[in-house]
């Protein structure tokens, strides 16, 4: 029992290991990189960007509303809202959404094609199948995450912003000043390296799940929960980790 | 030449090969027939290096693929041409783009002779306007034919064929069978086919080998299947030619 | 013409970078565009400032500190900040770091020096200011205020223990005098009501006059003026009586003392059990007259008729 997940950590790190001894083939993934840029990155664009409009309004109202002392400055909702936005909830819930969305269709996608044999006929024809299934998946993990945490963090801040002027709670100007008083540069930084880990995890445990599906329609379904799952879980240890570590 | 010596594999503590022999010549079509779970299909995918045996060594022209490095093994593989039991097309691809898959990935041919030569192909299996259909869009049957003009598109020396007429009714079973032999005189090819389906063992085979649990059992000529007085063998053949006959 | 996937992915990679360059110059403080200009400052004290705090110049934010570190040589803060490049920073400018440490809103505000004075260079050292604003000074002093209010504190304190101490001693000073004081203000209070009398009498007589007042009012109004100045008079009357009345209060004073002293008649009185006695005496005396009256009033009355008639 105890060495199942032992076990598993060795598959996925040889996972791994192939997949970067297949890097310099960059001819058979070339095509399939753009297209996961496409899938993973820009599709993911409008509900990533969504769902941090909302979390940066959030924010701000809550803030709004736990701060009642006439003492402490309005601005003051800024200066907890962008960084609260820029470190955690930019690539959190970035994170989040992609564990769901990006990571559970890797998964599908790849234990689909194991169950239907069409990995074995990658294989058979004498191409790298990890190399052409797995490293584009998770270059496009890598490079897409920071761009969408980038993307997330903006809108969350412009959502924010804009609920603390109409909602009446700070105006645009003073959200701002109380913004830049606090602003730590290596924060934006964190964020970056953050979304970059999330992108990393997301990417090559779904691919993991999916690669290694099997038994049939049901394995598809159970690989697919299990790569949600398991990057939701794997996602918040990193954060913690990171935290840790760099902050 | 493939020759198979002294495989054993097993699976969770399960052994499905035990002591596996076979040799399979130039020019030949082979048979791998037996029961449903005897281990044929796990045979074939350790041909192709698919799956590594827990011991013994598999030679294809003198070359043996469990011991060569992985990049070496795909060289060896591209000899191969495989037929998969639901056909395995790539589902995010056209039919036309299915078979223009090898050609593009393996050859820096120009985007008209790659049309050139997967319209050949489309057209040796006798699909030759199914090129922007999608695989779903296709039935089981044109799913494989389509997989069979993938298979064959770099001109392979070897056809592999994982139970290619299972799941089909029995007029396109014989369409299947057709192209089989049609191909194996055409191009002049080593097919190996996996199946239990003895009628078309005795349409498209020169030679057979029956392995039952795990063991190969029997190895001969279809002629000498014919006068064999095997009692484990004849029970299969039988039981074959009491389904064909309803 | 169909956008390929290069495109739009390269599209997107480069608009994130663009926005994130310019996202973090935006609340660096940097301007977006424009250059920025490195200075230095030198302060005993930097206040609870951090880098990020803005630097301010007549409360327009210009820029923001960059670093705040404790020089190993000299022991004092340097901070190190940039403001931006429009703004002509000259020999004789300085720098003060404001804002209320407690609420995290510190920052350094820049004080210009003349426009025609050489501009310090890149890198150089602005002069720390000496003045400081109100709010600061106030929250800076705020300790050394404490400290002063305690130590009166402390003094009331101690001089409270002593008096306690010195009351529950029953042959001390204080507390004799404290006894003494008792009885004087008894006796005050005994003087206090015979007066009683007098008071109610000039209360009386400013009633008569009101009433007078009231009279004429009734008859004539012509004579209102007249009767004023009758209320007048009888008013400086009763402002005489009044102050008569506080040099009895004087007198009472006085008396008071000596009484405490064991001068006077009274204080024989109270010194002196003979003097009681006879007192005693008198008192019978009158008590007799008193019942004799009860019994037959109109004896006296008949003279007091006399009075009331007038």
């Amino acid at each position: 029992m105890i060495l199942n997940p032992i076990r598993a950590l060795g598959k996925y790190s040889q996972l791994l290991y192939h997949a970067f001894g297949a890097l310099p083939e960059f001819g058979t993934y070339r095509v399939n990189l753009w297209q996961q840029m496409m899938r993973i990155g820009i599709d993911s664009l409008p509900i990533v960007m969504l769902a941090a409009a909302f979390s940066g309004a959030v924010t701000t109202v809550q803030t709004a509303y736990q701060l009642v002392s006439p003492l402490i400055p309005r601005s003051i909702i800024g200066s907890i809202v962008v960084p609260s936005m820029i470190l955690e909830l930019g690539a959190v819930v970035t994170g989040f959404i992609l564990a769901g969305r990006v990571g559970a269709r890797i998964a599908a996608e790849l234990g689909t094609m194991r169950v239907t044999e069409q990995i074995d006929a990658l294989e058979a024809m004498g191409l790298n199948s990890i190399g052409y299934l797995i490293v584009p998946r998770v270059l496009a993990g890598i490079v897409m995450f920071p761009v969408l945490y980038v993307a997330a963090s903006f809108v969350g801040i412009g959502g924010g912003m804009l609920v603390g002027h109409f909602g009446g709670f700070v105006p645009i100007g003073e959200f701002l000043e109380g913004a830049r008083e606090f602003f730590q540069p290596f924060d934006p930084v964190f964020g970056l390296i953050k979304s970059l880990v999330f992108g990393f995890t997301i990417t090559s445990i779904s691919c993991f799940k999916g690669y290694n599906t099997s038994g049939g329609a049901e394995g598809v379904g159970r690989s697919t929960t299990q790569a949600a799952v398991a990057s939701c879980v794997f996602l918040l240890l990193a954060d913690l980790v990171l935290a840790a570590t760099l902050l | 030449m493939i020759s198979v010596r002294n495989i054993n594999k097993s699976f969770d503590g399960r052994q499905v090969l035990f002591d596996v022999n076979l040799d399979i010549q130039e020019g030949h079509t082979q048979a791998i027939i037996g029961r449903s779970g005897s281990g044929k299909s796990v045979l074939m995918k350790h041909i192709i290096g698919l799956m590594q045996p827990d011991s013994g060594h598999i030679t294809v022209d003198g070359i043996d693929i469990n011991i060569i490095p992985y990049a070496e093994l795909r060289k060896v593989r591209r000899n191969f041409g495989v037929l998969f039991q639901g056909g395995a097309l790539f589902d995010s691809m056209d039919a036309f783009e299915n078979v223009a898959f090898p050609l593009r990935t393996f050859t820096s041919k120009s985007e008209s002779e790659v049309r050139a030569e997967v319209m050949e192909c489309l057209g040796m299996v006798e699909l030759p306007d199914v090129g922007k259909k999608m695989p779903s869009e296709l039935s089981g049957g044109m799913q494989k034919r389509v997989a069979l003009a993938r298979a064959v598109a770099l001109k392979p020396r070897y056809i592999l064929y994982d139970e290619p007429t299972s799941g089909l009714d029995p007029e396109t079973s014989n369409t299947i069978d057709e192209l089989i032999k049609s191909l194996a005189d055409q191009l002049n090819v080593t097919s190996i086919v996996v199946t239990h389906d003895m009628h078309s063992v005795l349409n498209i085979a020169d030679r057979a080998a029956f392995i039952h649990e795990g063991r190969m059992h029997w190895t001969g000529t279809i002629e000498d299947l014919h006068a064999s007085d095997d009692k484990v063998l004849r029970r299969f053949v039988k039981a074959n030619e009491y389904q064909i006959g309803v | 013409m169909k956008i390929s996937n290069e495109l739009k992915v390269g599209l997107t990679i480069i608009g994130a970078t663009v926005i994130f360059i310019l996202g973090v110059r935006y609340f660096e403080d940097l301007p977006l565009f424009a250059t920025t200009y490195e200075l230095k400052a030198e302060f005993e004290d930097a206040g609870g400032l951090i880098p990020g705090n803005l630097v301010r110049v007549s409360g327009v934010s210009v820029g923001s500190v960059n670093s705040v570190v404790i020089s190993q040589e000299t022991g004092k803060v340097e901070i190190g900040f940039h403001v931006d490049r429009n703004i002509i920073v000259t020999e004789g400018s300085y720098a003060i770091v404001t804002g209320i440490d407690a609420l995290g809103a510190v920052r350094l505000d820049l004080f210009l020096g003349s426009p025609s004075a050489p501009q310090i260079p890149e890198g150089g050292l602005v002069d720390p200011g000496k003045g400081s604003d109100l709010l600061g000074d106030l929250s800076a002093s705020a300790p050394e205020m404490f400290d002063k209010v305690s130590g009166v504190l402390d003094g009331l304190d101690s001089v409270l223990a002593e008096a306690g101490t010195m009351l529950s001693q029953p042959e001390s000073d204080l507390r004799r005098t404290m006894s003494s004081m008792e009885s004087a203000v008894a006796e005050l209070d005994a003087l206090l009501a015979s007066e009683r009398g007098r008071v109610d009498s000039i209360m009386s007589n400013v009633e008569s006059v009101t009433g007078s007042l009231d009279s004429a009012m009734g008859k004539d109004g012509e004579k209102v003026s007249q009767v004023m100045n009758h209320l007048g008079t009888t008013l400086t009357t009763l402002d005489a009586e009044l102050a008569r009345l506080s040099s009895v209060s004087d007198n009472l004073n006085v008396l008071l003392q000596k009484l405490n002293e064991g001068q006077g008649t009274l204080g024989l009185l109270i010194n002196d059990p003979t003097m009681y006695h006879k007192m005693d005496s008198t008192l019978d005396s009158i008590n007799s007259l008193l019942a004799d009256f009860e019994s037959d009033p109109a004896k006296y009355l008949g003279e007091m008729k006399l009075v009331d008639l007038f």
